[in-house]
């Protein structure tokens, strides 16, 4: 099933990402060296050096005016009097909003959605449904804007996730909702979306705001909740760029084939170029989806193209000159297929063309490996066991071998250069820190578990050779890939791959005093304005003052959208012994540093009259993976 | 001192009383304890942070206890068997207005950053009953004081008689999730509650102390900003007047720590359609709603910490908002003020 099925429904609109941008430098986190002005909204040339793009952002993470735009059942679209077309798609009515997190200042291309509610609701605002949004990260990040803004403006990216925890209304007056309400017996649905066009004007009025579209449709508690098993369309790098460019000029995106129904539904939301951000999808001409039926001996030639349907640019409909196309369907497109062509696809590799050299493809083995879900925080000590999914021709694909190992590429570590202002801490070490199996074999559903055994990187980030608090454990990535390279291979997504961060050991003194707790909370005082709102998170008066308040909120889940921080960073050795210290405030031995922000003035030397500010964090950030660094030579 | 209609309590009178009509004034009482939170969260809002704390600590403390007001008439009216009804576009008062229940030409409330004329007004909806207030071309009997209200109401609560009661008791936000706050179950419970909301308001006939919860009643908190004084006790005074006086530490009010929110921004025209202000605004009186939503919650359904925790919630989050808003964050050139109306989808 999935939302890449016959019962599914689209939407359209906007959605809001407040996302606070001070702690977008890693050396910010270095209290003894943070300095005010590290608050302030970014200049000219970033000088001095600033907070940034929005440093007084709360992480807020809102869906604003999406209206459902599209219904369709497996007998076809939806009546035009189906109420569901007078719905929304909203979030919480009943609790603050949502958040959107990132996972490290070191790993910033796995953003988070915690705390979200989904709801579907009718023209007045009444629930119909309401879900909790499994929190997830955004994948397969891009350049998907060819012209009007680059970096973080420019880039597209996609959600995938379920909403559990459903509460159901009365939807009977709705065939499409009441279809919805019967397949989710396994008390699920799932949901999609894609972002583009983020609007980081401060002075516009939709300043963090970007467009979003997406499908919900129906899922079962069997199938992966952020990943369909299905066919794997992927694309090959093309040097350059912020994120992600395709050489085909189309990004990787996924099909179903429902044998059953003689479908094809594919998804092109998050796989389409734009003139603009957030504009028009530009025209690769009409797309082919075609098989390429290999040759009647095995590795003879006269592998032959064959052509299962065409997507229109132009004409009624066409996903060009249908202004509402993308808005309507989400990208999601359906062809028909003859039983013949689903049998030739079932085992045949499948591809998209279009003008000139627009071309994506599945691997000419069909097969495609990747973790559920791919963001994990752990203190030392905790196992995890993380399923990865191999596929083939859109099916489980079991008893193959799937090797993991450490892959750093793509983390962010800084180089001590502008607008940072001063080199990050290095990533991914030690390496003793985080075990894996190093090789596992997928079950009879195509599913590979990967054990995971957190120790303690002990303070690897830390500041000033160490002496100096610093950032918490450290980040990892590791990447499963097939262990049979000859059998399976092709071009690889950088993104597919598991991030982790690994808190460090902490062990106050009991019972923990301020001085075991200034160090923590000073860091959040200075990383997030947003807090001198409430209170001085530096100052003993004030977060003794506040120790209600903040005794619920680091007291809550990290589901909860209330829950402190914010930012879901905080190892929960730290969490507990906050938790310890407010019900009995001890000043400690040691006597605390005074805030800082009382301290500093705003005559901070200026950086340099630097270049021109990067074009948003993702961007910045996608600049200084070490993938690249290793390019220029910068690190080993 | 505001004025009520003496519609309000017309048929809490006489020796039958209608549980019904009891439980529509407690609903009235309900949305008139709310209908003051606004106008004094606009004022505390509107203070900058380290500026006139003094100021900001005094509102901030009156606004947490017509919070406990609300509580409590809520559980007063769901122990006589009602339900209270927060979600409602109706629930919130217009801005400006009357207050629900108030004389029209008595007092009209307007949402306005700190000063000293709105200050007045906060004195005003706060005043204890005093005959020589009574204005001009209105008559004692037309009119009743917010006390005389709920005196009204306890008394009928007192001919209805214990029988009155649900049981068990249903709904009753208590004080380990409230400070302060009274399980209502039988007649004695239910005076008790409405003592405790006559008294914080207005204080006793003899003191400004409130009793319970400590502090002095809300016109003498709000009186130590008009006298730039804290109120302290002068013992030895042969008559009450004589026991306190305004003369312990300053109160100052410095205009300069104001943000420059507008008054009454729900008023028409209000913010133009697609402007950073109503998207702002949009966000908060979504945020708004889904407080009342929380609320009603709270007091109809599921009266326990977690429910009232999002309620803390979503008050921390509008705090955050207004604060942004009233603070040019994060465009210095625009400042938004929160309309505080009814908007169950975002955008309205």
């Amino acid at each position: 099933m999935s939302y890449l099925n016959a019962l599914r429904l689209h939407f359209a609109g906007e959605f809001q990402a407040n996302v606070s941008t001070v702690n977008n430098d890693p050396a910010h986190f270095h209290n003894a060296a943070f300095q005010s002005s590290y608050q302030l909204m970014q200049g000219d040339g970033m000088t001095p050096p600033n907070g940034w793009f929005n440093p007084e952002g709360d992480a807020s993470f809102r869906l604003l005016g999406c209206r459902v735009t599209g219904a369709w059942t497996a007998a076809g679209a939806a009546a035009p009097s189906d109420p569901v077309f007078s719905c929304a798609i909203a979030d919480s009515d009943v609790r603050v909003p949502a958040k959107l997190v990132d996972l490290d200042s070191e790993q910033q291309l796995v953003s988070e959605i915690w705390g979200l509610e989904v709801r579907i609701a009718n023209a007045r605002g009444e629930t119909l449904v309401r879900g909790d949004f499994a929190p997830a990260a955004f994948a397969d990040i891009w350049d998907r804007a060819t012209g009007g803004g680059d970096g973080d403006i420019g880039a597209g990216a996609t959600y995938q996730s379920v909403l559990q925890n459903l509460q159901w209304a009365d939807v009977s007056a709705s065939p499409v909702l009441s279809a919805l309400r019967a397949a989710a017996g396994d008390g699920l649905l799932s949901i999609k979306f894609n972002f583009d066009g983020l609007n980081m004007d401060f002075k516009s009025p939709k300043f963090m705001c970007g467009r979003i579209v997406g499908t919900i449709g129906s899922a079962t508690s069997s199938e992966p909740k952020h990943l369909v098993v299905g066919r794997q369309f992927m694309a090959q790098a093309a040097a350059g760029g912020n994120f992600f460019t395709p050489v085909g000029g189309i990004n990787f995106c996924t099909a179903v084939v429902d044998a059953a129904a003689e479908r094809i539904y594919l998804d092109l939301g998050n796989a389409l170029s734009t003139a603009s951000p957030g504009g028009p999808i530009n025209n690769l001409g009409d797309l082919e989806v075609t098989v390429l039926v290999p040759a009647a001996t095995p590795g003879g030639s006269g592998a032959k193209p064959v052509a299962l349907g065409k997507i229109p640019a132009t004409g009624a409909g066409g996903y060009v000159s249908d202004s509402d196309w993308y808005a309507r369907s989400a990208g999601v497109v359906v062809l028909p297929l003859t039983a013949a062509q689903v049998q030739l696809a079932a085992t045949a590799p499948l591809s998209i063309t279009g003008a000139g050299t627009a071309r994506i493809a599945e691997w000419t083995s069909g097969a495609f490996v990747r973790a559920d879900r791919f963001v994990f925080r752990m203190s030392p000590g905790d196992r995890a066991r993380i399923p990865v999914y191999a596929m083939q021709w859109g099916r489980p694909l079991s008893g193959v071998d799937v090797a993991v190992a450490f892959d750093p590429s793509q983390l962010q570590q800084t180089l001590s250069a502008p607008p940072y202002v001063g080199a990050g801490p290095t990533v991914a070490a030690p390496t003793a820190a985080l075990a894996f199996s190093a090789t596992v074999r997928t079950d009879g559903d195509g599913v590979a578990l990967v054990d995971v055994l957190a120790g303690d990187p002990g303070t690897p980030r830390w500041f000033n050779g160490g002496a100096d608090y610093g950032i918490d454990g450290q980040v990892y990535g590791v990447r499963p890939t097939f262990a049979d390279t000859r059998t399976y291979s092709g071009p690889d997504n950088q993104w597919n791959f598991i991030s982790f961060l690994i808190w460090s050991g902490f062990a106050p003194s009991t019972p923990p005093t301020w001085t075991d707790i200034q160090p923590i909370l000073q860091q959040y005082a200075n990383l997030y304005p947003v807090m001198n709102r409430f209170l001085n998170l530096a100052d003993f008066d004030s977060v003794v003052g506040h120790g209600d308040l903040l005794r619920l909120a680091f007291g809550l889940d990290p589901a909860d959208p209330n829950s402190m921080p914010v930012t879901r960073d905080l190892s929960p050795a730290k969490r507990d012994a906050i938790l310890a210290w407010l019900k009995n405030p001890l000043a400690g031995p040691v006597p605390a540093p005074k805030p800082r922000l009382a301290l500093e003035a705003a005559a901070v030397a200026p950086l340099i009259a630097g270049p021109p500010p990067p074009r948003g964090g993702k961007a910045a950030a996608a600049a200084r993976r070490l993938i690249l660094q290793v390019g220029r030579g910068a690190a080993s | 001192m505001i004025l009520l209609q003496r519609a309000l309590v017309a048929e809490l009178t006489g020796p039958a009383v209608d549980v019904r009509k009891v439980r529509d004034s407690l609903q009235q009482a309900i949305a008139l304890e709310h209908a003051t939170i606004p106008p004094y969260l606009y004022a505390l809002y509107s203070l900058a942070p380290g500026r006139n704390v003094e100021i900001a600590q005094i509102i901030q403390s009156v606004v947490l206890e017509e919070m406990l007001h609300m509580t409590l008439s809520s559980n007063v009216l769901n122990a006589l068997g009602g339900t209270p009804r927060l979600d409602a576009p109706d629930f919130i008062p217009t801005y400006p207005g009357p207050l629900p229940g108030g004389v029209e030409s008595d007092l009209m409330v307007h949402l306005a950053p700190f000063s000293m004329p709105q200050l007045q007004t906060f004195l005003k909806i706060e005043e204890p009953e005093h005959p020589l207030n009574f204005k001009a071309g209105l008559t004692a009997e037309e009119t009743i004081t917010i006390g005389q209200f709920y005196t009204a109401i306890s008394d009928a609560i007192a001919r209805l008689g214990n029988a009155a009661f649900v049981h068990p008791p249903r709904n009753q936000v208590g004080p380990d999730v409230m400070p302060n706050a009274i399980v209502v179950t039988d007649v004695a419970t239910a005076q008790q509650a409405i003592k405790t909301i006559i008294d914080q308001g207005e204080g006793t006939s003899t003191s400004p102390d409130a009793g319970v919860g400590g502090g002095y009643a809300h016109y003498y908190r709000f009186m130590q900003i008009q006298k730039q004084r804290l109120l302290v006790a002068t013992p030895g005074g042969v008559q009450p007047e004589l026991d306190y006086a305004y003369q312990g530490a300053a109160v100052p009010f410095d205009p300069t720590g104001v943000y420059a929110a507008p008054t009454d921004p729900g008023a028409a025209p209000g913010y133009p359609a697609g402007s950073a202000q109503a998207f702002a605004n949009d966000n908060f009186n979504y945020a708004y709603t889904c407080l009342l939503k929380a609320l009603q919650a709270l007091f109809s359904r599921d009266p326990g910490q977690q429910q009232f925790d999002r309620t803390l919630g979503l008050m921390m989050s509008l705090k955050g908002q207004a604060k942004a808003m009233m603070s040019g964050s994060p465009n210095p050139a625009v400042i938004t003020g929160p309309s505080f109306q009814y908007q169950p989808t975002n955008p309205s």
